[in-house]
């Protein structure tokens, strides 16, 4: 086994992260000018600022499943916390918004060190059914003790969501729209929670989990206190659960308790899954795929004769999950990986068995001469890419 | 008194019922240690199938119809989706089984629509002047019992003691269970690996059905219907013990009726009927950490 390029640094994760928000952000811009072809209102900016909210939960979801084996089915009960805190702070009491995110995160890290602790008796599916109650039972909590929650008719924030300040005009002339000054908040606390993540799973925490991971055992034989660190990942990962919520509640500007029922949880899940486990560039790809997969049939019926009747587009998501799995058993960054690898073509089976071969004896030859592990055509790109590991 | 045992008997019917998705569940976690999320939706499109059946077929031409098309459904599952994704890892299975999930239940709004329909319970048979299944209730002392929520638990219980007797005695249930503990040597033995995975989906899928069919009389057909039956069930699965069919059934009694005495005997004011879903849960967590691989589980072994 053998690297034919290193992974894609921590810096370009980042680079292509940017670059995919502000490319997201432009067409649906209203800095444009009027009646240009690409300008498609507000509704995308909203969708920007969903993914990236979704990607701050499945970053957290993926330290502690990806990086620390641990299944949880119940993050939306942390998004939930983090999205209440900061709503009931906005409203009821008047904080800014921006106390209150950090405040949502903090209850709901709290919440998950809690968590974390009963949970060290179970494993896989055993905590991933249990995690599934904490889902389940988060609406009905929420609407039963309604002293606090304001009961089922959940919380109204948008009057207190704050308004792009007028700093943004004067130093860079644009006068952004309420929902483009909430999409570059939630990029900015994305971005920030991202490098957050980066900085966690190359510490020595992150490879404490990932040591407990590959083998309990093995991890508490290097001195590792395996107890310590699933409790650890349980907390950071509700906490950006938390922190999520609090976007939130920032970006949908209503939360209710219906907005955080167990098919959010089991979203989170297909997020990273999909995105790639063990993967923080995944974590941004899954939640993009998931905001945007969904809504494909739509976009694609604009095409004559091309396009699903629309009663059917759930079943369309559904064939996309199963044909992810299929193709690309390590997600969506797996693929990234393969193709900044042995480019498109090659992932595609678009290159002819010669090509491959010569590309493979191109490869052979740039090699180091002693490699006994090498076995010739195709090898290669199975055996050392798609490996989940730490980045 | 009467009605804490009117709360039971009600409790042990549609606990049974959890039992039998739950024995389906357990019928493919044994075998390849997958978390079936699309169980319950089979178990809805077989009910579908039945509900055409029955617009020119007599209920008891439907019955045995529905369990082969629901074998062939399994099988043809397993074949087609789950073997491409065989040997990669559980959690890339369960995303599988929800895209399936989704699918089934887009099909089912498609083809049925979503409007909720009847389903009728099987009807009344008599067998030597002794009366089973169809309409109306048993007194049976402390209270009455209707004759569906009898039949259902009858058929949870049957199903039970039969897919026991099939995993211990018979040869095809042993190769099942050897592939589902060691597929290397089951392959090394002779055991067709493979046909047995088919064979372990296309089982689960005939108890699932006969689980749809027997709860769509309670709650009306229609595509979501099984939903929340199938997180019941996943969490009777869980605290019997994933790999004990057993404890699928004994798990989903105990939840059925926990569920019926929490929303009726725990003080209105803070829990009560709202909060019944969230004690059993809470009861369930419980049991786990005593007990962390279900009541009837056994405990994981590794190599190390």
């Amino acid at each position: 086994m053998r690297r034919l390029s290193p992974p894609p640094t921590s810096k370009l994760v980042i680079f292509v992260v940017i670059a995919f928000f502000l490319l997201w952000w432009v067409p649906f811009s209203h800095v444009l000018p009027e009646g240009f072809p690409l300008r498609f209102g507000t509704y995308r900016t909203f969708q920007g600022s969903m993914i990236a909210m979704w990607a701050i939960v499945a970053l957290g979801l993926n330290i502690l499943t990806g990086y620390n084996g641990q299944i949880s089915l119940g993050h939306s009960a942390f998004v939930a916390i983090g999205g209440y805190t900061a709503a009931i702070l906005m409203v009821d009491y008047g904080w800014p918004f921006w106390t209150t995110i950090i405040i949502g995160g903090l209850i709901a890290g709290g919440i998950g060190f809690l968590i974390g602790v009963p949970a060290l008796r179970l494993t896989g599916p055993y905590l991933a059914i249990a995690t599934l109650g904490l889902a389940l039972a988060t609406p009905q909590i929420l609407k039963k003790y309604d002293g606090l929650t304001h009961g089922t008719q959940g919380i109204n924030v948008r009057p207190e969501v704050p308004a792009s300040p007028d700093f943004i005009e004067d130093w860079f002339g644009i006068k952004l729209s309420n929902d483009e000054w909430i999409y570059f908040l939630a990029l900015f606390i994305a971005l920030l929670m991202l490098v957050l993540a980066l900085n966690i799973v190359r510490s020595r925490v992150g490879r404490a989990f990932v040591a407990i991971r590959d083998s309990e055992i093995a991890a508490q034989a290097m001195g590792i206190s395996v107890p310590r660190y699933k409790i650890i990942a349980f907390g950071i990962s509700a906490f950006y659960g938390g922190i999520a919520g609090g976007t939130y509640a920032q970006v949908v500007g209503y939360v209710s308790p219906e907005s955080f029922n167990f098919l959010l949880s089991i979203n989170f899940l297909t997020t990273i899954v999909v995105g790639g486990l063990a993967s923080i560039l995944g974590s941004v790809l899954g939640a993009t795929g998931l905001i945007v997969v969904p809504e494909l049939p739509g976009i694609v019926s604009f095409i004559p004769g091309a396009g699903l009747p629309d009663e059917l587009s759930w079943a369309f998501y559904g064939a996309a999950l199963i044909l992810v799995m299929i193709f690309a058993p390590y997600g969506l960054a797996g693929l990234f990986h393969r193709l900044v690898r042995v480019g498109p073509a090659r992932v595609a089976g678009v290159l002819t068995p010669v090509q491959g071969a010569w590309l493979s004896w191109r490869e052979r030859r740039r090699a180091p001469p002693a490699s006994p592990g090498q076995t010739g055509a195709g090898s290669e790109d199975r055996s050392s890419g798609d490996q989940p590991g730490t980045e | 008194m009467e009605e804490f045992w009117q709360q039971v008997v009600t409790g042990i019917a549609t606990g049974s019922v959890y039992g039998l998705l739950a024995l389906a569940i357990v019928l493919i976690y044994r075998s390849t240690s997958v978390l079936n999320f699309a169980q319950g939706e089979m178990a809805m499109l077989t009910t579908f199938v039945a509900w055409s059946i029955l617009q020119w077929g007599e209920y008891w031409v439907m019955f045995p119809l529905v369990l082969v098309i629901a074998a062939g459904m399994g099988a043809f599952i397993e074949r087609v989706i789950i073997r491409p994704v065989e040997g990669a890892p559980v959690l890339n299975i369960i995303i599988v089984t929800l895209g399936m999930f989704a699918i089934l239940n887009n099909v089912a709004t498609w083809r049925w629509g979503g409007i909720p329909k009847g389903f009728p319970a099987p009807p009344e048979i008599e067998v030597t002047g002794i009366r089973f299944m169809g309409e109306g209730a048993l007194d049976i002392g402390p209270t009455v019992v209707s004759y569906h929520d009898l039949t259902i638990l009858v058929f949870a219980v049957a199903i039970m003691v039969a897919l026991y007797v099939f995993f211990q005695y018979t040869p095809l249930g042993l190769a099942m269970r050897a592939t589902a503990q060691n597929p290397v040597a089951s392959r090394l033995m002779g055991i067709r690996v493979g046909r047995m995975l088919t064979v372990g989906w296309a089982l689960s899928a005939t108890v699932g059905a006969v689980a749809g069919l027997l709860i769509a009389p309670l709650i009306l057909l229609q595509p979501p219907m099984m939903m929340g039956v199938l997180l019941f069930a996943f969490a009777a699965a869980v605290l019997g013990g994933l790999d004990s069919p057993v404890g699928a059934v004994v798990g989903g009694l105990i939840i059925g009726v926990s569920e019926n005495l929490v929303g009726t005997y725990t003080p209105k004011e803070w829990l009560g009927p709202d909060m019944k879903l969230t004690v059993t849960l809470l009861i369930i967590v419980v049991v786990l950490l005593i007990r962390p691989t279900g009541i009837f589980g056994r405990r994981a072994m590794r190599r190390v």
